[in-house]
């Protein structure tokens, strides 16, 4: 399927871009880490049981950090003039948003990946018991949050205030991924470890529908 | 504008009307007492704003679907519409909550599903003013709508499952109502709709006059 | 009956917001209409000199 093709082909110059810098990798994780350090601090000294706010701060520390991460991913297409490069090169100008949404999902999971070792370390959870579990959620979540973000960069980059107007639209819309994996991520690392369908099914319902959104109106975003 | 004035007239009726049944037709809920009256207030202008974000969807469905510009009008409107209803639901809660419950605010789900939805809708409005070109903004602005609206519910679905896990003393109760009071309630939904609808109407009015206004513009410079 | 100071400002609250966005649109309106009829004299104008 040319899709596929034309897909992988363009993930590979997404994955390929970052990795020759790292900048964008390298920022980001620092900024999880700092968030975390911050929140950690905060919450230490105020609450008696600062496990149980623990998910809920690594979620908050990723929505953030994705908020900013995400940035780059069409402005700088804008900036340079590629993106009618891009659309020449394939066919179906869905191609562009998927290969730039796998590309995210894989730098997101790689700074939630670094940073969740960290994040054990200061909030004194129990990852290693749980962890398949725990990148599913990770893996789930990290899907909602690229297809929201990767929409909302391809329009913030035709707007103003930009660098404030994409946490301003995307923080929002990502409630329901803030809740589901919160709750998921807190029902892994409690008492008695569990896995949530019921969050699971929220966080699946939220990427199929905005997955499909992407897909059937993607490509007006990319007009010129 | 006869027609419009006459509109307006009745909505003025219909809102007085149910003013006063709300007032004094609907019997005092027993333990809350006087407050409760603000839920017929509270409660339908939190059912119009949805409503009227869906027409906002719409309007921006069609818009990307025609790329006319009405349709955009029609969205915008129901959009700042649909906030200002939303903003009466947030401000008369904790002017319910505070008497009836000594908090100014509580994260029910009801409440909390409206903050989202306007923290959205605002954005929404934001978004707009950021981009210049009218074209661009247009279709921009129909695109995060329809994101947007796919999100409500979502979110209305992932808070109520959150707060049906993390149970709290339920603050705004519309449970055991009297047939009265569920009768007044409908009035209320009914006169809210119409004044929407009105709202709507003015509002889109004025983007129609905007553009009018424009393209006499150009005309002007052709000369 | 200090209740009823709640209710009626809950109420006047609601319905002023409703007026003001109501009053905003109509202002806008009015100074889009009186700029409307200026151009539409200019273009008159225009026009007839054109001719």
């Amino acid at each position: 399927m040319r899709l596929f093709a034309n897909t992988a082909a363009l993930v590979g110059k997404e994955l390929q871009t970052e990795f020759r810098s790292r900048e964008l990798l390298i920022t980001t994780m620092f900024f999880v880490l700092t968030v975390i350090a911050l929140f950690s601090i905060t919450f230490d000294a105020a609450v008696s049981d600062p496990k149980s706010v623990a998910p809920g701060l690594l979620w908050l520390a990723i929505l953030f950090s994705s908020s900013l991460m995400l940035q780059p991913c069409f402005l700088k297409e804008r900036t340079n003039d590629t993106l009618s490069a891009l659309r020449l090169s394939v066919g179906d100008p869905f191609a562009i948003f998927l290969a730039k949404l796998v590309a995210n999902v894989c730098l997101l999971l790689i700074t939630e990946l670094l940073a969740l070792p960290l994040f054990a370390v200061f909030f004194n959870v129990k990852i290693m018991r749980v962890f398949p579990q725990l990148i599913l959620v990770f893996l789930l979540g990290s899907i909602g949050i690229a297809v929201t973000g990767t929409a909302l960069s391809a329009i913030s980059s035709q707007a103003r205030m930009r660098e404030l107007l994409l946490p301003m639209l995307l923080l929002p819309l990502l409630v329901p991924i803030l809740l589901a994996s919160t709750e998921a991520t807190a029902a892994l690392l409690g008492e008695n470890p569990a896995l949530r369908w019921d969050w699971l099914a929220i966080l699946a319902a939220f990427d199929v529908v905005f997955l499909t959104a992407l897909w059937l109106f993607g490509e007006y975003l990319l007009e010129e | 504008m006869a027609k419009t004035g006459v509109y307006t007239f009745l909505v003025c009726v219909l809102m007085g009307v149910t003013a006063y049944f709300s007032f004094f037709v609907a019997p005092t809920e027993s333990t809350m007492g006087l407050v409760q009256r603000i839920f017929y207030l509270h409660a339908p202008s939190g059912m119009v704003s949805l409503m009227a974000f869906l027409i906002s969807c719409i309007g921006s469905v069609a818009y990307i679907l025609t790329r006319r510009p009405k349709w955009d009008w029609l969205a915008v409107s129901s959009a700042e519409v649909g906030v200002a209803f939303c903003t009466v639901v947030l401000l008369t809660g904790p002017i319910w909550a505070h008497p009836a419950w000594g908090v100014w605010w509580a994260w029910d789900a009801r409440l909390t599903s409206t903050l989202v939805l306007w923290l959205l809708y605002v954005a929404f409005l934001i978004l707009r003013t950021m981009i210049d070109d009218a074209d661009r903004r247009a279709l921009v602005s129909a695109f995060f709508g329809v994101f947007t609206f796919l999100d409500v519910p979502l979110v209305y679905g992932s808070i109520w499952w959150w707060r049906t896990q993390h149970p709290q003393p339920v603050v705004f109760t519309s449970a055991g109502l009297d047939p009265t009071m569920r009768k007044v309630f409908y009035l209320s939904w009914l006169s809210l709709t119409c004044l929407m609808a009105l709202l709507i109407r003015q509002r889109y009015e004025l983007e129609s006059s905007r553009e009018e206004l424009r393209t006499l513009e150009q005309e002007l410079e052709a000369t | 009956m200090k209740n009823l100071d709640s209710v009626f400002a809950a109420y006047l609250i609601g319905w002023g917001i409703f007026f003001v966005f109501s009053l905003s649109v109509a202002k806008r309106a009015a100074g889009l209409k009186e700029e409307l009829g200026r151009l539409k004299e200019r273009l008159q104008d225009s026009t007839r000199q054109g001719k």
